[in-house]
C-alpha cells in the first residue's frame, strides 16, 4: 500500500477526478484551497492579490501495483500545461484500520 | 458558494434571472412616457393684490413694500421680486427648484395672511397662484378661414374645442384672435342731441325691449298653463324698430332714426394674422403631469377627423408641437444608444477577435441598460434627455467588468483548462477587483444624487442611473459572464494548435500581431521614458501649461444651459407710445413681407397685434398693448436648411433694426420644452431715484448696444405712456347737481360703450353694445363735445373738465426689496461669459450715481452659481475616488500618481472645446466630473499591475515597462469603448443635440488626452515616487528580522533551524 499525495492548480480539479475514476481509485482525501509554491520554478498559488490562483490536494492510498500508472497519468497531466502544474509525493503506508 | 460558481454551477436558473430582469425591463420601457426633461415643477409662486384707483408709486408703497416685508422671511425663498402697476401689485417668488411647492404655497398664504390687516382698505385680498407647468401650451395651431371667417369663433368652439376637451390629459384650450360676434349700436351724437337723448337712454330702451319673464301660471278649467312673456330679440335687426323715445309731437324716435346697427364681429383691438390671412389660434396645454407625448398623439388624430367635418375654406396648421421635438430629440438619442453600442461591440471584437467572447460581453450592455428602465418606472420618472444621455454615459462603461472577467477567463482556457473550470476560477481571481473599480464609478456618481437646486433635477436622475448599470453591470460580469463563458466558450486543443492556427490572413496573424507590436514600441517608450524622467515630466508639465493659455486668453466660451434649435422664433416689435392698433398692424404687414422675402426656409409666420382685452389667463402674462407687435415663426427642420435659427434671427433682427417706427425688438428663439431657462444676460440697475437709473440704464443701453455680440438690448421698465387725462371742475359739476363718478361713467358708455344685453342664439350670448360712432370719438375736439346730460339740460364736456395729454408713471419694477430697471442682453456668436465680461467692464468704466448700484445677473448669475455647485461637486466627488482608491491600494501615495491624469484631462478638454468651438456649459462641466471616475479607472488598471509585478519580485523599472506592456491592451479597450460610446453623442445633429454635444466632446477631449498621457505620466511618476520609499521599506524589514545578519548567534543554530 502506498499513499499518494497529488497536488494541483485548481484548473486540474476535474481532470485529476476524471484520471482517478479512469484508474480506478476509489478512496482520496480531497483538500480544496490549498496554498504552496514550486521547488524550483511553480508560481506560487496563494490567494491574494498577487498570486491570485490556488492549488487544491488529493491523498490517495493505492495497492503497490497502481502507483505506476497513477504516476504515469498524472505527468501526462503535467506535460500538458507546465503552467498549470500538478506535482505528486509517494510514500509507504505502514498499517491501515 | 460563491456567488459566481453557484450561477456557472446553476446555469439555467442564472439565464432564466436574467431573461425576467429583461422582460421586466422591457415591460417597464413600455410604460414609460417620454418627455423632454425629468419632471420639475417650476418653483414660483406669485401674490397679486389689486388697489383700485392708486397709481404705481402707492401701490409701490402701500401694498408691494408691506408684502414683501412679510415675504421675505418665508422658507426656501431664493428670489424675490415684484411690479407695481396701477392698481395692481404682483409680487413673485422664486424658490429653490426642487422645494415642495404646495408647502412653499401654504408658507405664502401664512406670511400673506399675518400682514392683510395692515394693507389699506380698498386693497382686494391677495391672491396666491402657483406657476404650473400646466399652464404653458404643448401645442399650437394656426387656423386660417376666408368665407367662414366671421363666424369662425363658433366652428372653432363648437366643432374643434368640445371636441379636443374630450382628450385625456388636456387641461385647457385657449382661443385668441378668433372673430367674436357682437352687435353694435353705433350712434350719431348730433342727432342724439336733437332728440334730446343720452346713450343710457337709447341704451336702456334696447336693454328692456330685451326680455323673457316667466310671469306666474293661470288655471283655466282644468288646466294650468304657465305666463312667458317672450319679447327677447330673435335677430339684431330687431334692434333698429325699437323706439327710444316719443316727442311732445307724437312723433316716435326709432333706433334706426339715430343710429347704425351693425351685427358684425368685434372691432379690432386683436388683428391675428397667419402667413398674412385672417385667422386664429389654438393653444393647447395640458394637465400638470400628463404625458405630452401621448397628448398629441392623440389630439393630432382628433384633429384628423374633426376636419372633415369642418367647412372646405377653414384650415388648421400647426404652429408648434412639443411633442414632436421630444419625440424627435428621444428618437435622436435613442439613435446615438444604437451606434454607441455597435461600436463598442467593434471595438471589443478587434480587441478579442472572437465571435463568442464578443457576443457574450455584448450581453451585458442591453441587460445593464433595461435596469435602468426598471428604475425609471419605479421613480415615476419617464424617457427624457437627461435619463438617456446617462445610458450614452454608462454605455462605454458598462462592458469593462465584462472585459475584465472575460480575459481572465480566457487566459485559463488558453492554459488548457476547461471552459467551466476556467469560468470559476478566472473570476474567483478577479471579482474582487472588479468590485473596486465599480466602487470608484460609484463615489463620482453617488454625490451627483445628493444635489439640490435646478442642477438636483438635471443630474439627479444621471446619478442613479450610471450607479444602477454599473452595478448591474459587475453582478453581470461576476454571474452571467462566467456561466456564459462556461457554456459558450470552446476549450482549446491543447498542444497541436499553435502551428495549426498560422493562416495568413487570421486574427492572429494580423490584428495580434499589430497589437503586439504597439505593445512592445510601447514598453520601449517607456523604457526611455523611465530613463529621462526629469525630461518627460517637464514635457509634460510644459504642455499642461500650454493647454491651458486658451483658458487664460478666455478663449473658452461658457454658457449657461445649451439653447437648442428647434426651427421656431419669437418676435416682438415696440412701436412709439400711443400707436393706433390699425399703424402698427401696417409695420406687422411690412415685417411679415420682410421676414417672407428673406427667409425662405419658413413654413407658417402667426402674428398678433395687441392682446385681447379679456382674452382669459394667457392675457395675464402677455402684456401687450396697441403699440406691440408679437410673430411666431416656425421654419423648417434644423437638418433641412444650411442656416442656424440663430443666423435667420440675426438677418430678421438687422432687418427690423432698419425699419424706423421701430423702438424697440426682441427676437428670441421659440421656447416651449420648459424649465431650461434663457441664455441671456440681465444687467440689473438697483437704485431708488428714478431719473438716476433711467439715466444709468439709458447709457448703459448705448454702450452695450456697442459690444460685440451685444443683441436685443431693451430696458424693462416701461417709459411713460400717453394718456388723455380728464380734470374735472369740481365746482361746475355741483353746480349742474352731478359728480365725479356719474360723469366717469358717462364718459365710458360714450367711448367704451354701454352694454345693452344679448342677443341670444343657439344658446350663445353677444354682446349688444350701445356707443358713438367711431368718427365722433377719435379726436381730444371730440371728447369735448360730448354730450353729457343733468338735470339743468344738456352740458358738452368742455363746459365740465379740461382734457390734457399726459405722461403715465411706468409701473415699478423692484427685486431683494429694491427698485431696479433690468437691461435684457441676448448674445449672438459670442459666449455668455465673454459678453458678460465685456458688459462688466464696461460698467467699470461708467460712473455710477450714488444709490445707484449695477449687476450683471439673469442666466450669467445662475451659471456662475452652477460653476460654483460643479467645483465643490468636483472636490467632492475627488475625495471620495481618492478615499476608494487609497483602501484599495492600502497606500496614501499611489491614489495621487493616478490622479495625475485629471489635470491632462482638463487640457484634452480645452483642446477639444477650441477645436470644436463648442462653449462649455452646466451639461459639460458635468462631463468634466464624469472625467475625473472615468480617467483614474485607467490609471487604476496601470498601478494595480505595477504593484503586482513589483511584488511578484521584478525590479522597478522593468516592473514598470512590463506591465506597461502587459496593461496597454485592456487600458486601449476600455478608454475606446467609452470613446466611441460618446462619438455618437458628440456628433449628433437631431433636434435638441445642442443639449448634449457638448459632453460628449468634452469626454471624448478629456479621454483621449488623459489616456495617451497616463500611459506616461503614470509609469514615470510611479517610478520616481517608489525609489525612496520602496528602498526604505526593505532597510526596514531588514531592521525588524535582524536574527538573520546576526552572525554572533551563528554557532547556536543550525542551518535548518534557519
Amino acid at each position: 500500500m502506498k499513499a499518494v499525495f497529488i497536488t494541483f492548480n485548481q484548473a486540474n480539479t476535474e481532470r485529476v477526478e476524471y484520471m482517478l475514476d479512469r484508474l480506478n481509485i476509489r478512496g482520496f482525501t480531497f483538500w480544496e484551497n490549498v496554498q504552496g509554491r514550486g521547488t524550483h520554478d511553480g508560481e506560487p498559488r496563494r490567494g491574494t492579490h498577487t498570486w491570485p490562483e490556488m492549488n487544491s490536494a488529493v491523498i490517495t492510498v493505492v495497492n503497490d501495483e497502481q502507483v505506476d500508472d497513477l504516476l504515469k497519468a498524472i505527468r501526462r497531466l503535467d506535460n500538458r500545461n507546465k503552467e498549470v502544474g500538478v506535482r505528486a509525493f509517494v510514500w509507504n503506508v505502514e498499517q491501515t484500520v | 458558494m460563491s456567488i459566481y460558481k453557484s450561477a456557472i454551477l446553476k446555469p439555467i436558473t442564472t439565464l432564466l434571472i436574467f431573461v425576467a430582469v429583461i422582460i421586466m425591463g422591457v415591460f417597464s420601457l413600455s410604460r414609460l412616457p417620454i418627455d423632454q426633461f425629468p419632471k420639475m415643477d417650476p418653483p414660483y409662486i406669485s401674490v397679486m393684490t389689486t388697489y383700485s384707483g392708486a397709481n404705481a408709486s402707492e401701490i409701490e408703497t402701500n401694498i408691494t413694500k408691506i408684502l414683501e416685508n412679510s415675504l421675505n422671511s418665508v422658507d426656501g425663498l431664493k428670489e424675490l421680486t415684484s411690479t407695481s402697476k396701477d392698481n395692481i401689485s404682483l409680487v413673485s417668488l422664486e424658490f429653490e427648484w426642487g422645494i415642495n411647492i404646495d408647502e412653499a404655497a401654504n408658507d405664502v398664504r401664512n406670511a400673506v395672511d399675518l400682514i392683510a390687516d395692515y394693507l389699506p382698505d380698498g386693497a382686494g385680498k391677495p391672491t396666491i397662484f402657483k406657476l404650473n407647468t400646466s399652464m404653458m401650451p404643448i401645442m399650437g395651431y394656426a387656423i386660417t378661414a376666408k368665407e367662414s371667417y366671421p363666424g369662425l369663433d363658433k366652428i372653432i368652439d363648437d366643432k374643434v374645442v368640445n371636441v379636443l376637451n374630450r382628450v385625456n390629459g388636456i387641461g385647457n384650450i385657449s382661443l385668441s384672435g378668433a372673430p367674436e360676434r357682437y352687435i353694435y349700436v353705433d350712434l350719431n351724437p348730433q342727432q342724439l342731441d336733437a332728440y334730446m337723448l343720452s346713450v343710457e337712454a337709447v341704451g336702456q330702451a334696447i336693454a328692456t325691449n330685451n326680455l323673457n319673464l316667466a310671469s306666474g301660471s293661470i288655471k283655466m278649467g282644468k288646466e294650468q298653463y304657465q305666463v312667458r312673456v317672450e319679447g327677447e330679440y330673435v335677430e339684431s335687426s330687431e334692434i333698429n324698430d325699437i323706439v327710444v323715445t316719443t316727442l311732445p309731437t307724437g312723433q316716435q324716435v326709432f333706433v334706426r332714426d339715430i343710429a347704425t346697427v351693425r351685427d358684425t364681429i368685434k372691432d379690432l383691438t386683436l388683428d391675428e394674422k397667419i402667413n398674412g390671412s385672417d385667422g386664429a389660434r389654438l393653444m393647447i396645454m395640458k394637465q400638470s403631469g400628463a404625458n405630452t407625448t401621448q397628448i398629441a398623439r392623440d389630439v393630432r388624430k382628433t384633429l384628423e377627423s374633426v376636419r372633415k367635418t369642418l367647412p372646405p375654406d377653414i384650415k388648421i396648421e400647426p404652429i408648434f408641437d412639443s411633442s414632436e421635438e421630444i419625440e424627435n430629440s428621444i428618437f435622436g438619442l435613442a439613435e446615438t444608444i444604437a451606434y454607441a453600442l455597435l461600436f463598442v461591440v467593434m471595438v471589443v471584437l478587434f480587441f478579442l477577435g472572437k465571435w463568442r467572447a464578443t457576443l457574450i460581453i455584448a450581453l451585458t450592455i442591453p441587460i445593464s441598460l433595461v435596469v435602468a428602465f426598471i428604475y425609471l418606472l419605479m421613480a415615476n420618472s419617464s424617457l427624457n434627455i437627461i435619463s438617456l444621455a446617462s445610458l450614452t454615459v454608462a454605455i462605454g462603461m458598462v462592458v469593462d467588468d465584462a472585459i475584465v472577467v472575460l480575459e481572465n477567463i480566457n487566459r485559463h482556457i488558453d492554459r488548457g483548462a476547461s471552459p467551466r473550470e476556467a469560468a470559476i476560477y478566472a473570476t474567483n481571481e478577479v471579482w474582487v477587483s472588479v468590485i473596486a473599480t465599480t466602487l470608484v464609478i460609484i463615489a463620482v456618481f453617488v454625490p451627483l444624487t445628493m444635489l439640490k437646486g435646478m442642477a438636483g433635477i438635471m443630474f439627479k436622475e444621471l446619478g442613479w442611473i450610471v450607479t444602477i448599470v454599473v452595478c448591474t453591470s459587475t453582478t453581470v460580469a461576476i454571474t452571467l459572464t462566467p456561466m456564459l463563458s462556461a457554456q459558450l466558450l470552446k476549450a482549446q486543443k491543447f498542444g497541436q494548435n499553435k502551428d495549426e492556427k498560422k493562416r495568413k490572413l487570421s486574427y492572429e496573424s494580423t490584428v495580434v500581431r499589430m497589437l503586439d507590436k504597439v505593445d512592445a514600441a510601447y514598453a520601449n517608450l517607456l523604457r526611455i521614458c523611465l530613463n529621462h524622467k526629469i525630461i518627460t515630466m517637464l514635457v509634460m508639465l510644459g504642455i499642461f501649461i500650454l493647454s491651458m493659455v486658451p483658458v487664460g486668453m478666455g478663449k473658452i466660451g461658457m454658457s449657461y444651459m445649451p439653447q437648442s434649435d428647434n426651427g421656431r422664433l419669437n418676435i416682438t416689435v415696440e412701436l412709439q407710445r400711443g400707436t393706433r392698433v390699425e399703424e402698427s398692424m401696417k409695420t406687422a404687414r411690412a415685417i411679415e413681407d420682410m421676414i417672407r422675402r428673406e427667409v425662405p426656409e419658413l413654413i407658417i409666420i402667426s402674428s398678433t397685434t395687441d392682446s385681447n382685452d379679456n382674452g382669459g389667463i394667457q392675457a395675464l402674462f402677455s402684456s401687450t398693448n396697441n403699440n406691440k407687435l408679437s410673430m411666431t415663426l416656425r421654419c423648417v427642420k434644423k437638418y433641412e436648411r444650411e442656416r442656424t435659427i440663430w443666423q435667420i434671427a440675426e438677418v430678421i433682427r438687422q432687418n427690423i433694426n432698419q425699419m424706423p417706427e421701430v423702438i424697440n425688438s426682441t427676437v428670441a428663439q421659440g421656447g416651449g420644452g420648459g424649465g431650461a431657462g434663457g441664455n441671456d444676460i440681465s444687467v440689473e440697475v438697483y437704485g431708488y431715484s428714478f431719473d438716476h437709473t433711467n439715466t444709468v440704464a439709458a447709457e448703459l443701453k448705448r454702450r452695450i448696444k456697442e459690444i460685440e455680440g451685444a443683441r436685443d438690448v431693451n430696458i424693462s421698465r416701461e417709459d411713460d405712456r400717453a394718456e388723455l387725462q380728464i380734470v374735472f371742475d369740481k365746482q361746475k359739476l355741483a353746480l349742474h347737481n352731478l359728480n365725479e363718478a356719474t360723469v366717469a361713467t358717462m364718459i365710458r358708455n360714450r367711448i367704451n360703450g354701454y352694454t345693452a344685453g344679448y342677443l341670444k342664439e343657439d344658446g350663445e350670448e353677444y354682446y349688444i353694445v350701445v356707443r358713438l360712432a367711431e368718427e365722433h370719438r377719435n379726436s381730444i375736439s371730440n371728447l369735448e363735445e360730448l354730450t353729457i346730460p343733468s338735470a339743468t339740460g344738456m352740458l358738452k364736456l368742455k363746459e365740465l373738465a379740461e382734457i390734457k395729454e399726459y405722461w403715465g408713471p411706468p409701473s415699478i419694477e423692484r427685486k431683494r426689496r429694491e427698485r431696479l430697471v433690468k437691461l435684457a442682453v441676448t448674445p449672438y456668436n459670442v459666449p455668455l461669459s465673454v459678453l458678460a465680461q465685456n458688459i462688466q467692464a464696461e460698467i467699470d468704466n461708467m460712473e455710477i450715481p450714488q444709490g445707484v448700484m449695477v449687476y450683471v445677473g439673469g442666466a450669467w448669475e445662475d451659471q456662475q452659481e452652477a460653476t460654483a455647485d460643479m467645483a465643490t461637486l468636483f472636490l467632492l466627488i475627488i475625495l471620495l475616488v481618492y478615499i476608494v482608491m487609497a483602501s484599495q491600494f492600502e497606500s496614501f501615495a499611489k491614489p495621487f500618481i493616478i490622479m495625475m491624469s485629471i489635470p491632462f484631462a482638463i487640457s484634452g478638454v480645452v483642446v477639444a472645446l477650441l477645436l470644436t468651438g463648442v462653449e462649455l456649459n452646466l451639461i459639460g462641466m458635468l462631463g468634466i466630473i464624469l472625467l475625473a471616475g472615468i480617467v483614474v479607472k485607467n490609471g487604476i488598471v496601470l498601478v494595480d499591475y505595477i504593484n503586482l509585478m513589483r511584488d511578484r519580485g521584478y525590479e522597478l523599472n522593468e516592473a514598470i515597462a512590463l506591465s506597461g506592456q502587459s496593461r496597454l491592451r485592456p487600458v486601449l479597450m476600455t478608454a475606446m469603448t467609452t470613446i466611441l460610446g460618446m462619438i455618437p453623442m458628440a456628433l449628433s445633429t437631431s433636434e435638441g443635440s445642442e443639449i448634449w454635444v457638448p459632453m460628449g466632446v468634452v469626454v471624448i477631449g478629456g479621454l483621449v488626452a488623459s489616456t495617451l498621457i497616463t500611459l506616461i505620466v503614470v509609469p514615470v511618476l510611479y517610478s520616481i515616487f517608489s525609489r525612496s520609499g520602496e528602498r526604505n521599506k526593505e532597510a526596514k524589514l531588514r531592521q525588524t528580522f535582524v536574527f538573520f545578519d546576526n552572525p554572533d548567534d551563528d554557532t547556536n543554530i543550525t542551518t535548518s533551524e534557519l
